[in-house]
This record gives structure tokens, sequence and C-alpha cells, in this order.
């Protein structure tokens, strides 16, 4: 490499007065204000709408997390050098994945039966499908996929933050990049796995006659486009309190925002290979899940999506100007974010009452729980985050490629 | 496995490729192995193509030969086709139609590698796409061509093929844009075209540089025809870097909607076995897969003939053999979720149709699938492995087979069970073993035409990846003005 | 002002990427407009170092790829909801969703065309014949020596002057080139 002194930072503690320092405390006012409305709610007559509520929340903001992590993994195993900067806040998203171990407690222990319509109604398709849509199995597999996750998340971000302090012991920090690189290449595998079953058991058996093979790679593009929104803001967030003001360039966010931009166009892709293949065969058991979203209001947000979610943040980031301006890209992350909200409730959402007594046609009536439910399993997010970002250098320092990272320009 | 470090790289350029050098946690292993400068480079790649016609190695002409015999009686084949017509492949019953469209997802599928390499990994800056892309991509060309016979061949009044497209015609009718197999005609006809600008855009630059370097009259005026009047400006590079970028820019997209499109062929119908939404990704994946399979098939005895193991060196074919992994392997996660959504949907019919590709009648098809697609690949979990060029490319070919295989089950399984008991045969195939001959000896001899005539390596390319093609490298503020790389300099 | 009547420009030889860098910055600072350099690959940072604007071609393609994209999807309503309208497969007659593939497909069929001759046109390519070729020296250009070249049309060129500008710049060679 050409340039043989490269200037590390020094801004990477987050400086007490700051907005990130004061990330806990506000995700924590937000954590007990949501979950004591939405969670409060459940145990009266409205507990069907507020478990709703709450799994809509819960995998809006899993799939950040979760995005992270598969972000981390790619990462390592393809030996990315123009990241490194950014890593920690990436590492920290997924250091928080124990929580929601945590978090998903209420949908297993309090509204299982609410969610769930297998859990308790009895039809001949579903006899057909009880040697998988059983409650044991399903917990068993629950408790796989959250030991799994927090297992990657924690170890990832534990090892990196252990490289820290490693200083000039050059022979360790190698041993323990490799290792990172062998775990994340099998780790790839269990992450495939756990999140395709994940999205069906907890997102997919809400309408448990309807099946798509791709609803997997549906929630992991959701997931992964979520997250880039994420970390692009917390990067923002990060460099207005003070923190690597420097180190983090106009190169590396316009990596990002081709990231956030790329992952629009492989959401958009999975969405649409999703509808029009059923669409066109028009087989009964699969339209299902169309139908029900093309009325009580639904059909407004079911046109929406590919207009918001897709056409207006595409053409948005295509230009190369609106990527390396961090007004315009902030922008467009929080549009990303809100958007990746109201796909994951056009998700959840059209199944309430859809199954039961009381059934009735699903139609589009947002509640108060619903917003409240957001800003909490958010607020605990983001209070775990801020707890783990305060408690360790904001950058990987002593990671063997962040010089590569630092002096990254695109081409 | 050869193992060394960078400093202790032997001269021998025979050998030097082969040595597999330490996964480095900084910087990054040089991507070309040697001391060369450009003028070295130039020659070694020119070299190939310099060579007169009467110098032309022997097994080259043996192997032209063969390939072109092959396509010879492709001609024959053809012509018996277009006399007989399609009733030769037995299409009065619906799984008799499953060998030409077999052959046609097989080759367009093998066509994705050489697009991939050159507009994905550009756009990931991959740079040791450098010494693999220029014949993938005359590969991906060769490729679509071959995949094009099998279908414009296919349509039984073959000289009624225009009505394909939306030709303004005193009858007022258009092609139906609603079906797949129109969108069909669309993807694969701009897949060829946006590929071969793409290739050519690539060599422009290379021809100019054989036209310059050309002794004899035929070569000047053949090069330099092609060439274009090529100077090297940098005003010109401004504004063709633009143009590659935006092609690479296009080409990604457009070469995950081809085989996309191809598995819509199959998807929009309601045909258990092939109606699933997973198969867009599926197929695109098992594309990639097979393409970079046929890149290693044919790459790992090219570096070895052609003396370019200093170009293509055992990283490369490392890091071909990752991507051969981890698209087999979400080959293979397809595979398992169709299987467990026919088992999950409770639909009696998806239920039988994969039973019976495992346990019926075309068991060996689908085991033959299995075994190459997705457990011969876990081998490149192997380090040891992954960098044998002998390894890869028996593992390699097994990919290739087994890919062929992929899509013979997913048609003829299908369809030899479907809803009307009328149609359910056991498909056997008579001549149509010389169709598929005969689209290998068309795609070897327009391969091997490149190889011989056309730069194999993009040089301008390699060189631009060189440690001492930035402007600011160590060894000029050193003042080592006609410095060589070496080894250790980096390939950032 | 030049004293040759048959004097098309100077051409000056350079030995590597860092020795023209240098010499281009030079000839820019210069005040030079009508001048050049050809290199075997591109030089990284050399239009900087030259002072070449960015290229026109992104705007000429974002232009007919909207062109191509708006013409596909009306065509093909029109042709299969007015033109020739049949029901197939019981699908509508604007059935947009099935219209998506082919009208992808023309966006980027519009798209690269025109990036690939935009390229060729805006570069004033093919062209046969260039002074430069008269120069022996410059068959190397593809590949490892690197060259400046000079009009004599330029308003600051000096036939001396400028010879020992690109001289002093590191010059292994400096020609003069005839049309």
């Amino acid at each position: 490499m050409s340039h043989s002194e490269i200037k590390k930072p020094e801004d990477i503690t987050v400086p007490p007065s700051s907005f990130l320092a004061k990330l806990p405390m506000l995700g924590g006012i937000l954590a007990v204000a949501g979950l004591g409305a939405t969670l409060g709610s459940a145990f009266g007559e409205n507990k069907g709408r507020a478990m709703f509520a709450y799994l809509f929340a819960f995998e809006s903001v899993l799939a950040i997390a979760l995005g992270g992590l598969g972000w981390l993994l790619l990462d390592h195993t393809t030996r990315a050098g123009w990241g490194v900067v950014v890593r920690r806040f990436v590492e920290t998203t997924a250091a928080t994945l124990p929580v929601f171990a945590l978090l998903w407690l209420p949908i297993g222990f309090l509204g299982f039966h609410e969610l769930y319509p297998w859990s308790h109604e009895h039809d001949a398709i579903l006899a057909k499908k009880a040697w998988f849509l059983a409650p044991g199995l399903w917990y068993a597999r629950s408790f796989i996929y959250l030991a799994v996750w927090s297992a990657l998340g924690w170890f990832l971000y534990s090892t990196s933050v252990k490289q820290d302090s490693l200083g000039d012991n050059h022979a360790e920090r190698d041993r323990l990049v490799h290792l990172v690189r062998k775990v994340c290449a099998g780790g790839i595998f269990l992450y495939g796995v756990t999140l395709s079953f994940g999205a069906v058991d907890w997102l997919m058996s809400l309408q448990p006659h309807w099946y798509s093979t791709i609803f997997g790679v549906y929630y992991f593009a959701a997931g992964i486009l979520a997250f880039f929104a994420f970390v692009t803001l917390m990067t923002m967030v990060a460099q207005s309190s003070g923190v690597m003001k420097t180190a983090i360039t106009t190169e590396h966010f316009h990596d990002l925002g081709k990231f956030v931009f790329g992952y629009t166009i492989f959401w958009a892709y999975i969405a649409f290979s999703q509808f029009v293949l059923i669409w066109y065969a028009n087989i009964p058991e699969e339209t299902e899940f169309f139908m029900v979203r093309m009325e009580g209001g639904w059909q407004y947000i079911s046109y929406g999506l590919p207009v918001l979610h897709f056409f207006v943040p595409f053409l948005y980031l295509l230009s190369r100007k609106v990527k390396r301006n961090r007004t315009l890209l902030g922008v467009g992350a929080v549009w990303t974010l809100v958007m990746h909200c109201v796909d994951l409730y056009w998700l959840v959402m059209p199944n309430y009452g859809a199954h039961g007594e009381g059934h009735h046609e699903p139609h589009l009536s947002p509640s108060f729980l619903d917003f409240t439910a957001l800003i909490g399993v958010f607020g605990v997010f983001l209070a775990v985050y801020g707890v783990l970002l305060k408690r360790n250098k904001t950058v990987a320092i002593n990671d063997p490629r962040l010089d590569e990272s630092l002096v990254h320009e695109n081409y | 496995m050869i193992t060394g470090t960078a400093d202790t790289l032997p001269d021998d350029p025979k050998i030097r490729g082969d040595v597999v050098l330490p996964d480095p946690t900084h910087g990054r292993e040089a991507l070309v192995r040697g001391t060369h400068d450009f003028h070295s480079i130039t020659e070694m790649v020119c070299r190939v193509n310099e060579a007169p016609l009467k110098a032309t190695p022997k097994p080259f002409l043996f192997g032209l030969a063969l390939a072109a015999s092959l396509l010879a009686m492709f001609g024959g084949y053809i012509g018996y086709l277009l006399w007989e017509g399609p009733g030769i492949w037995g299409n009065n019953n619906p799984v008799g139609w499953a060998w030409d469209i077999v052959n046609f997802v097989f080759w367009v599928g093998i066509g994705h590698a050489g697009t991939l390499i050159s507009a994905i990994l550009y756009l990931f800056r991959q740079k040791w796409r450098t010494s693999i892309n220029r014949y993938a991509e005359a590969m991906t060309i060769f490729a679509v061509i071959a995949a094009s016979s099998c279908v414009a061949l296919h349509t039984g009044r073959v000289w009624m093929d225009y009505y394909l497209f939306p030709l303004p015609n005193q009858m007022g009718l258009w092609p139906n844009f609603r079906s797949p197999l129109e969108w069909d005609v669309f993807a694969v006809n701009t897949y060829f075209l946006v590929s071969l600008l793409f290739w050519f855009t690539g060599l422009v630059p290379d021809f100019a540089t054989l036209r310059d370097r050309a002794t004899v009259r035929w070569r000047q005026v053949f090069y330099g025809a092609l060439s274009l009047g090529w100077r090297g400006s940098m005003r010109h590079w401004v504004t063709y870097e633009k143009a590659y970028q935006i092609l690479a820019a296009f080409s990604a997209p457009l070469v995950l909607s081809v085989h996309t499109i191809v598995s819509f062929d199959f998807a929009v119908s309601q045909l258990p076995g092939w109606h699933t939404t997973i198969f867009p990704p599926y197929f695109v994946a098992g594309a990639v897969f097979s393409g970079f399979a046929m890149v290693q098939t044919l790459m790992i005895p090219a570096r070895h003939w052609l003396g370019l193991k200093d170009l293509v060196t055992a990283k490369h074919i490392e890091n071909i053999n990752k991507i051969i992994l981890v698209t087999g392997s979400l080959v293979g996660y397809a595979y398992a979720m169709e299987f467990f959504v026919a088992a999950y949907s409770g639909n009696d019919y998806e239920g039988f149709t994969f039973l019976n590709r495992m346990g019926g009648p075309y068991w060996w098809a689908y085991w033959t699938m299995i075994s190459c697609n997705v457990l011969t690949p876990q081998l490149f979990w192997f380090r040891k492995i992954r960098t044998s060029a002998t390894w890869s490319f028996v593992l390699a070919f097994f990919v290739n087979i087994g890919m062929w295989f992929e899509r013979f089950v997913i048609t003829v399984t299908s369809l030899h069970r479907d809803a009307l008991v009328s149609s359910w045969d056991y498909f056997v195939p008579v001549t149509e073993i010389f169709y598929l001959l005969g689209t290998f000896g068309l795609f070897f001899t327009l391969f091997l035409l490149f190889i011989r005539f056309f730069p194999v390596i993009a040089i301008s390319e390699v060189k631009s990846v060189m440690p001492q093609a930035n402007p600011h490298w160590e060894g000029y503020e050193h003042g080592e003005h006609h410095a060589a790389a070496t080894a250790s300099a980096g390939g950032h | 002002m030049s004293t040759k009547s048959n004097l098309w420009g100077v051409l000056a030889q350079y030995e590597n990427p860092h020795a023209i860098y240098k010499a281009c910055e030079q000839v820019r600072d210069a005040g030079y407009e009508q001048w050049d350099a050809c290199v075997p690959f591109p030089v990284h940072g050399l239009d900087k170092a030259m002072g070449l604007k960015a290229s026109k071609l992104p705007w000429i393609v974002l232009t007919m790829g909207i062109f191509g994209s708006a013409f596909m999807v009306l065509f093909e309503s029109w042709a299969m909801g007015s033109a020739y309208p049949i029901i197939v497969g019981g699908k509508p007659l604007f059935s947009l969703p099935a219209f998506v593939p082919v009208w992808y497909e023309a966006t980027v069929l519009f798209s690269c065309v025109t990036a690939f001759f935009s390229n060729w046109i805006l570069n004033g390519l093919p062209r046969p014949h260039h002074p430069a070729f008269g120069s022996k020296a410059f068959e190397r250009v593809t590949d490892d020596k690197f060259f400046i070249m000079v009009e004599a049309t330029d308003p600051k060129f000096d036939l001396e002057k400028t010879k020992a500008l690109l001289q002093g710049a590191g010059a292994t060679l400096v020609e003069e080139l005839e049309p």
C-alpha cells in the first residue's frame, strides 16, 4: 500500500454528554412506555390485538438485528476491507440478539394461542401439517433459532472487542481473525436455515394453510435492507455525537448507500417473484395470501408497497450525488426504515381476526397499540445498543484491515 | 498442495502459480505472480495469438477438428430435424419435449458466469476477476448461442421464427406479451446482445495491442478493423470506463433477470414440481453455480497449456471454488426448501412429485443431481482440495454433469406424471443425444477459435490492478523507475 | 507559433504511470487545452491530473433508458389491450404484472445499446488513422509506454517551448508529428 503512515482515529469513545451516551436512557423510556402500554393491554380484553401488534413490532426490529448478523457473516467470509470503520456499529447490532430471546417470551408464552390458529384449530389440511406445526416442536425450534442467533451475534461482538486490547500481540490477533472467518463461513449455513425456518414458524404459520418456498428469502431481504438503512443512520448519529468524525468518510457512506440501493432492488425482486408466480398460476391455496391483502383497506398498502418501497427509493438512491450527501442519504434511510415497518405490518396484521371465533374479514384498522409496541421493542433494542456501544471503543481499532478501510475510495 | 510464502516463490513460472499462499489477515495477496512488468504481461498473453498459423500446436488442431466434426454432425442433424420436424423427438407426448428444454436451460445457465464475473464481481471490486473475465465472457456468448440454437430450432416451423418478435404486420397481430415464452425471447436476445457489446467493449483496447504488435498484413487489417482505431487516449478512457461501468451496472440485474425469466417458464404453470415461488432465486443460484463450474473446467487446462499460471493462480482457483461452494449450497437449500414445503403444504400432488423424484422411475437422475450438486462440492470446505487444480477440475466436472441432470430432473420428472394419465410415459432419448453432442461441438469450435485469435486475458485490465499501475506506488517514490512487481507488494 | 506548415503536434514518451502523472499536471498547469495523454490502461487519477471533466455519457444513457422503458410498457399495454385484444390464460387485457419482464428487458436493452454506441460516438471512434500512428514509438502505447501529445493548433503551442516543457517533465523521447 502506498500510504505508509495512516492516522488511526482517536475519537473512538462515546462522549459522556452526547446524544449517543443518552441512548440507553432514551431507549429505556420508550421501552417502558411502549411495552407497558402494549403488554398491559395484552392482559385485558384486547389481548389478540395487542399480541398481533407486539409480533409485528418484534419481527420488524428483529429483522434489523438479523440483517446485521447476516452482514457480519458475509463480511468476514469475503474478507471485505472497506467496512472495518463501521463494523463495530454492526457488531453492536448483532450483539443485541440475546435480548430478542427475552423479547420473544411474550410471543411464546403469552400470545401463542391468539397468534397461531393452528395451535387450537382443526381441519383436514391442518391435520396433514401436524407433523410440523405441533406446539412442542414449534417451541423446540424457536429455542434453537434464538440460541443460534444469540451465540453467533455475541461471539462476533465479543471476539472483536477482545481484539481491541491485544495491542501488538499480532499472533493472537491473527488467530482470532482466522477463527472468526471459519466460524462465519459455517455460520452462514446455520443462519440461512434458522432464519428461513424462523420466518416459516413465526410468520408464515400465521396463515397456516398458505405456503410459499421463497418466504424465508423474503424475510431475509426485508431484514438486511432495513439493517443497512439502520446502520447508515446510526453512523450518522454517532458522527453527530462526536465519534469517528473524520475516520468515516463520504466513501463509506457511498458504499452504505449502494447497499441500501442494492437491497432495495433485491427486496423488490423477491417480492415480485413471489407475487407474480402466485398471481399467474392462480391456485386457490396460494392466492389466499394476496386475496386477504386485496380488500378491507389492505389493497392500498398492497399497491403502495411496490411504489413506495421500491420505485421511489430506487429512483431516489440511483443518483451518486444522493448517496454521497449525508442529509439526502439519511432521508433515504429513514424512508426505507419506515417502509420496512409498513412491509412487516402488511405481513402480520391481516391475519388478525381472520380465524377462530369472532371471525371477520380482516380490515386495515391501525391502533395506538401498533405504535406503542413498535416504540417499545425498538426502545429495548436502542437501550441495549447504547449500553453495548458505550462499553467499548466505537471501532475495531486493532483490526488488521483498519488501514485499508481508512483509505478506502470508490472508483 | 505446495505451500509457501510470497517471498519464497520459486522462479519456475510452470509451478509458481500453483503455490498456495497463506490467507493474509491484512493486505492482499498479489494477483500477478513473479516479477512482471507491463511489457512481460503483454508478451505472455499475446504469445498465444501471435504464433504463426503454421505453428499452431498439434493438440489444438486435433481438438478443433474434433469440435468442428461434431459441429458438422450438428449441421446434418439440424437438416434432418427441419426435414422431418420435431416429431423426431417424440413430441406427441409432453415428456418428449423435455430434451431441448433441458439443453436450453443447461446452456443458458452456463452462460451466466461470464457476465457475473464481469459485472457483479466488478461492482463488488473483486480485482481478481481481471484474469478470468475475458474467457468467461467468451464462454457466456458461445453458451448463449448454443442455448439459442436449442430454442430457435424446437419451434417446428423454424422459418416462421420471426413471429416471435413484435414486427408490424398487415394482420395487426402482436406476440402475446403475457406469455413467459415471449419473455424468454426478450430476455435471451437482450442478454446475448448486451453480453456481446460488453465483451467487445472490453476487447477493443486489447485488439489495439495486437494491432500494434502485428507483423503480418492480415493481422494488421484484422485487428486494425476490430480495434476501431483505439489509441489509448485518456480522454477516451474516461468515457470508456463510464460506459463499462454502466454496462456492468445493467448487466448485473440483467443476468439475474434472464434466469429468473427462464425459471418463470416453469414456475408460472400449475404443474407440481414446477410451480414454486423459490424458483427465480434458485435458478439464478444454479446458473451461477454451473457457469462457474464450466469456467473452472475450461480454465484449469487453459492456464496449464497456454502458460498463464502467473496470472491465473491457485488463489483464483480457490476463489472460484468458494463461489461454487456457496452457490452449490444455495441450490441445496432450494432443493431442501422445495421438499420441505411440499411436505408442509399438505398438498398430495406436491408430495407425490417429490417422493416420485427420489424413488420413482427417474431415481437415478435425482440422485446423480444430489451427489454432484450438493454433496461433492462440500469437499471444497477443505482448503487442500479447493486450492488443488486437479481436485477442482474433477469436482467442477461433476457439477457440470449434476447441473445438466438438475434440469433433466425438473423437466422430465414433472412431465412424466402430470395431471392427465394419458400423458404418462417413460422418456427414452433416441436421436436427441446427437443434438446435445452437436451443441457441444458448436460451443467448443467457437471457444477454440476464440483462444487462438482473441486475447484470452484482459491485458489492459490486468495491468491496471498491478501495484505499479498506481502512480503513487511506493516504488516510484523510492525512485525505482523500472521496478517490477514483487509478489509481496500486494494487489490492492 | 508554429513555424512548420505540416506540423500536427508534438509527441512525448514517458516510462511509467508516475512520470506521466507528474507530466500531465505540468501540462495542465501550463494552460494547454488541445492536448491528450495516451496510456495502455486507465491510470488512476490521471483524469484529475489532466483536468478532464466527467463524461456526459450517463445522462445520455439515462434519457434513452427512460424513453425505452416508457415506450415498452405503453407498447405492451396498447398491443395487448387495444390493438390485438385477446384473453389468454384468463389474464385481464391490461395485466401489468405480466408486462414487467419484457418492460424490464427493454429498459436494459435501450440503456446498454445507448451506452455502447455513445461510448464510440463521443470518443470519435472508429477512426482508422491518427497522426500519432505515424510514430514508431507510439506502437507501444498499447503495451507499456505512456505518451502526451500537444496539438499545434493549441493557442499556447510553441514548438520549442512545448518541447522543452515536455522534456523537462521527464520525457524519454520527444517527436514531431505530421498530419
